[in-house]
This record gives structure tokens, sequence and C-alpha cells, in this order.
């Protein structure tokens, strides 16, 4: 019914905006990638394409409607590329396609000729550390939201053999990262460089935090000579990237995978309401219950105080019509010794 | 449509309407004004007489549990709390609607349908040169409101309903003092209807005129009807337009030799104002009454019908109305 009763928002005093940003802890074990749902490497929640440029990992089996999409996996590389032009090289225009998409859409062009930017192991792009072979993450926006936030990123890989690629391990962490310092901008928002955090410190990779990508370098696999493994025999991970196709090097990446974890950033802008309810109004009520016979059922004689309960407060637009209710969870007691004000905060 | 969990700190949930997300949609959504509301508030559990004392007095209204925030415009706050700063008002106006047989018999007033409670609409649309749809109701002393140009209506009166014989009594001076002094007289009434099946509202004229006389035990009336008028206010229900119609001064008041004020007035106590309610009905509903309607019979004729409620509310004092209608027609 319609409403007759209102009071008025100063938009000078009574209303304001905030910017919060909300971090999540996201871990991703290994085992989601590899092993916990069938057997490897025809895991059911591991989707590939007849397109085969990169494959998805969901949480769980991806037929499922409950299942979530957690991330891609691809490889790539630069034209520039030893690799690039090798006689049995497979799929290499898929290859260096995906390698250009990545780096035009987060690096960006430079020159006069409009050259590609490459990927580099620095903040710096000074066409030094360039990372010429690439194994690229690409998180969904599910679990990124907004960002991820900076100097929060673990990955760990198996660094050991096939058969037990986790006896040995190599985490990378971007702990040099922060929101003041450590990260460089680019098109594609900023990025850190993941170190590893054990050995001598060296560089083996950079996140985009806004754009929610991890590339890595075919160095974070050093010299192992069975990064990939069949029944053909054993491949190092350039071999790979040689001989294999981009879903077959992504399974022998997902193979050695042993967690990756950061956490997210959603930001949330708020409008806050301040509802200032003064001491003289509102103290009586239209509910049909607050009448007993005409007569106020809270008092007794004239002199009694009135009193009301508050359990909605309405926001309205100036032609009366409710935009949005906020609830209180308990009925807050009106009367007119007291004067309240009540913090309404909408999220967007 | 859960209940907010009251076992910590008082927390807010608030929520965007449908208009609001719309609004936002569109770009055009900006707050500049709050109103509060207490919808779930039982004011009768008040206990004035608790045996531990006044701060005992309102413990059960503390623990009423609420319910979460609703995303529909006409759940959100149905009645509203008033921003009148009096503090020494002990009555506020009820509405009622009067169906005195004085009234009904010497005025445009109707009385609602046997035990249903319902006041008839005539739709003459499917009447023929031998049956029509008021006759059919006249032959069972069926009251009704011709749907199409009513001169008969719903009288709907305020005014501290105290109960005969109690205080305070229906005189002019106590409707001067409580009523009029406080600023609780509705010179308009809002009317919210459903614009499916109903195209306006009739009400009373402003020049319109009622008061008894108890030395004849008369009724003074001079009652006529006009188009209300129509307003943007926003009634929060879904398909519901609204209208204002004027509150005429209702001098029905206490009289001696005899008291005649109880023939005329469904109100005991001080009155306010006198309105009448008349729909009407819009032109050419037909597949409305399969789809919102049924079938039923009056005497030994068969008609449809719809059901719909008009919803009366007094602009200033905020008291407010339902009045069930009954839209009928020959099948």
């Amino acid at each position: 019914m319609a409403i007759t009763s209102y009071e008025r928002l100063d938009t000078t005093n009574d209303i304001t905006t905030t910017r919060t940003l909300l971090h999540e802890s996201i871990p991703l074990t290994g085992t989601i990638v590899s092993g916990t749902y069938g057997t490897f490497p025809d895991d059911n929640n591991i989707k590939n394409y007849t397109h085969e440029q990169f494959q998805s990992v969901y949480d769980y089996p991806f037929l499922s409607s409950s299942a979530n999409h957690i991330y891609d996996l691809s490889i790539g590389f630069d034209e520039a590329s030893p690799m690039s032009g090798s006689v049995s090289i497979v799929q290499e225009s898929k290859k260096i396609n995906m390698y250009n998409q990545m780096s035009q859409v987060l690096l960006g062009y430079t020159g006069s000729a409009n050259d590609v930017r490459k990927f580099e192991i620095d903040t710096t792009l000074d066409g030094s550390g360039i990372m010429r072979e690439s194994l690229f993450i690409n998180f969904a926006r599910l679990i990124t939201k907004d960002q991820i936030k900076k100097g929060t990123v673990t990955v760990t890989l198996g660094t050991g053999s096939w058969a037990t690629p986790f006896a040995l391990t190599r985490t990378l962490t971007d702990a040099s990262a922060s929101a003041t310092e450590g990260t460089a901008n680019t098109l594609g928002g900023d990025y850190g460089v993941l170190y590893d955090s054990d050995s001598d410190n060296l560089a083996y990779g950079v996140v985009f935090y806004q754009a929610g990508l991890i590339a890595l370098s075919t160095a974070s696999f050093g010299t192992i000579t069975d990064f990939f493994s069949n029944s053909a025999g054993t491949k190092s991970v350039l071999n790979t990237f040689v001989s294999c196709s981009i879903t077959a090097s992504t399974d022998a990446f997902r193979h050695r995978v042993q967690n990756i974890s950061f956490n997210n950033t959603t930001e949330i802008n708020s409008s806050i309401y301040f509802c200032r309810v003064p001491h003289n109004k509102y103290n009586h009520s239209a509910n049909p219950t607050y009448l007993s016979s005409s007569t106020i059922r809270v008092k007794s004689v004239n002199s009694d105080q009135p009193i009301s309960y508050i359990t909605t407060i309405g926001l309205y637009s100036s032609d009366n019509e409710l935009l949005a209710v906020a609830k209180l969870s308990e009925p807050l007691r009106k009367d007119p010794t007291n004067e309240l004000t009540l913090r309404v905060r909408l999220d967007y | 449509m859960g209940f907010l969990d009251n076992s910590g700190d008082i927390i807010l949930d608030a929520v965007l309407t449908e208009a609001g997300r719309r609004r936002m949609a569109q770009g055009s959504f900006r707050i500049v004004k709050f109103a509060l509301g207490d919808d779930e508030i039982d004011y009768s559990l008040y206990n004035k007489n608790h045996p531990s004392g006044s701060a005992y007095y309102d413990l059960e209204i503390l623990q009423t549990p609420i319910f979460e925030a609703f995303t529909q415009v006409n759940a959100g706050i149905n009645y509203g709390l008033l921003s009148t700063t009096a503090t020494d008002l002990l009555y506020l106006p009820s509405i009622k609607t009067n169906e005195k047989s004085q009234m009904a018999s010497k005025t445009l007033a109707i009385r609602s349908s046997g035990s249903s409670g319902l006041f008839l609409l005539t739709d003459s649309s499917n009447d023929t040169s031998t049956t029509s749809i008021s006759s059919v109701l006249d032959a069972d002393s069926i009251e009704s409101i011709d749907g199409f140009a009513p001169q008969t209506a719903v009288l709907v009166e305020t005014g501290l309903d105290t109960g005969v014989g109690q205080i305070p009594a229906g005189s002019d001076s106590n409707r001067q003092s409580l009523l009029v002094s406080n600023g609780l007289i509705d010179n308009k009434l809002i009317i919210s209807y459903d614009s499916r099946f109903i195209s306006g509202i009739k009400g009373l004229d402003s020049q319109s005129s009622v008061a008894n006389n108890a030395t004849s035990n008369q009724i003074n009336a001079s009652l006529s009807l006009t188009d209300g008028t129509r307003t943007n206010i926003n009634s929060g229900l879904e398909n519901y337009n609204t209208i204002n119609v004027v509150g005429i001064k209702n001098s029905i008041a206490q009289t001696t030799s005899p008291n005649t004020e109880a023939d005329f007035s469904s109100i005991s106590g001080p009155r306010g104002v006198m309105a009448a309610v008349a729909p009407v009905i819009k032109q050419g509903l037909d597949a409305e009454y399969s789809l919102y309607g049924g079938t039923s019979t009056v005497g030994a004729t068969a008609v449809k019908f719809i059901d719909t409620t008009i919803y009366v509310q007094g602009s200033t004092s905020n008291t407010q109305l339902q009045i069930p209608f009954r839209i009928l027609k020959l099948s």
C-alpha cells in the first residue's frame, strides 16, 4: 500500500560511498587436475576440444551441472623461438597463435612495425629475459573474481621423474610483488614475476593479476628428460612442445602440477545511507494492530509516551518507488526519547 | 522466506527490489528518501498489565522474529510508521464501511451481499432484452452498483471508533479537539484498484454533505458522485492504479432525545470524514472471467464473476481498509 510518511535524505550528509576489497583464499590442489576424477590423462573433469587449442579443468566431472570451470591450460611459443620452423613440429601455427594471442592482449605491440611484445621474466619489458616458449594457466573469472591479490600466488610444480613427479618440486611465488611495488603495468593490467622460492631466486614465469593468467617458462621444468612419457618413449619439455599436440603437452603439464594457490579479490563498491530518525517522528504506526477501538494500544493515558517498533527501512526514489529494502534482525524500539541513525549499506 | 538470525548484534539485511534493479539497468537509480515499517509487529502483544512491570510490557514484541528482506515492491512496507510529531495522542482514526440500513434506504449507499461480505458490481454486457444482471439481483433483493454507470456506492467513514457509550463521545467538539486539531482529518482518500478489471473510481463530489437530525431521526444527506482524481501515487501492488476521492465532513454526531448517531454511522465516536467508493468496470471484460474468475448462480440464473479487492487509505492518517468486490455478469 502507498506509504505517505517519508524522511528525506540529505544527499551531502546522509549518503556516502565506500570501496572495499574482499579477499578469498583459493587453494587448487594438484589432485584436482590429475587423478581425482577418472584415470589420467582421461580425467572426467578435464574437457578437451576438437580445436585442441587448450583444455579446460573443472572441479567436478564437467558433464555434471554441478561442475565449475576452474582454469584452462595451453602452451605456445614465439615465432622467433628456435623450435619454430622445425620440420617435424606438431600444430606449429596453433602454438604460435596461442602465444601471440596471449601476448598481444596482455602486452600489446611495440615499435613502428607493431611487433607483438614477448613475455619476459622481469618487470622491465626491455627485450631481455624473453620467454619464447610458455605454458599458460588461464584462471576462470569464477575464482579470480576481480583480480588475483598481489603477493599471494604460489605454484608448486613436480620436477621429478615421470613416474614420481613430486619426488622433486619447485615452488614459484610472487612474494616480491605487492600492491605498491614489484609489479609492472601493461595493456593487460599489472603483472608480477614468479620466482623460485627455494634455490637461487631465479624467475620462471609471470602472473597477470587482473587478467588472471600465469605464463610459465619451460625452464620451470629444468632439464628433466621425461617431462612427457608414453609407450613410445620419453620427451623433454622442449621436445614435447615440438612433437606433441597442445592437448598432449597440457596433459603432461597437468601431471606435474602439485599445487596452485592465491587469494582472489572482489571489489565491493557500497553506498551507505544514514537514515536519521528524529526523536519526535515515527513514534506512531499505521499497523492495523496498533489500535484497539481506535485507541493506541501502547498508551493508557495521553501523557504516556507513544512507542513504535521498527523492523524495516524502505529506500525510495523521488516518485515514491521502493528501490531497496533493509530489514533489522530484531525490532528496534522507537519513542520520543531516542533518536536513531540507521546505517543502510547497499553493495554493488 | 527465512527469518534473520537474531541471536547476536542487530544487523541490517538490505536488498534491491525488482524496481531498484530495473532502475539500475535504466540508469535512473537514485534514492532520495526513506520510510520505516513495522509490518511484522503485532501490537496486541504489548502487555500493559505484565506482573513484572513496565520493562516487560514489550518483551514479546521485542522477541518477534523478522523476515529476510523481500525483493517484491509490494512486500516491502505495507503500513509504515507515521511522521506525526504529536506525542499526546491517545486515539488515531479507524476506517470502516457504512452498511447501515438507514443509509442504504435513504442515500446512495449499498450494503455487502449476505455473509460473504462482498460488494457487488454489475457488468451488463451480457444483458438481453428480457434478462439483465441487475434484475436478477433485484429479484433476490441483493444490492449492487451499476459497473458501467454507478449511481450507488460503498460508503466509508473515518473516525475514532471507541465504542457505543465509551469516551470520547461522537460530539462535534470532540471531532474538533481530537481529530481536526491533531491534523487527523483525511480530506482525501487514496483508492488503489486493479486496473485489469476497473477503469476508474467515482467518489463523492466536494459539495456533498451529511448530518443527522435528532428530532426527526432523519439523515440529512446530499450525496452525489463524481470521478476521482488520478494520482501517480505508487500503491506497490502489481497492476494497481491509484485515485484520490474526496472525504467530506462527517457531521453525523451524538444527539440527544433521541441519539440517532448509531442509526446512520458505523463509527461509534468522533467522526472524521465520509467518502464513497464506486468502481467503474472496464469495458469489454470477457476472457478475464475465465482467467481470473469463475461461475456461480444467482437464484436460478448462471453468472460469471471476478473477485477483486479495492484498498482505501486515508491520505493523512494512513488508516487503511480493504473492500472486497465481485464483478458479476450473465453467463
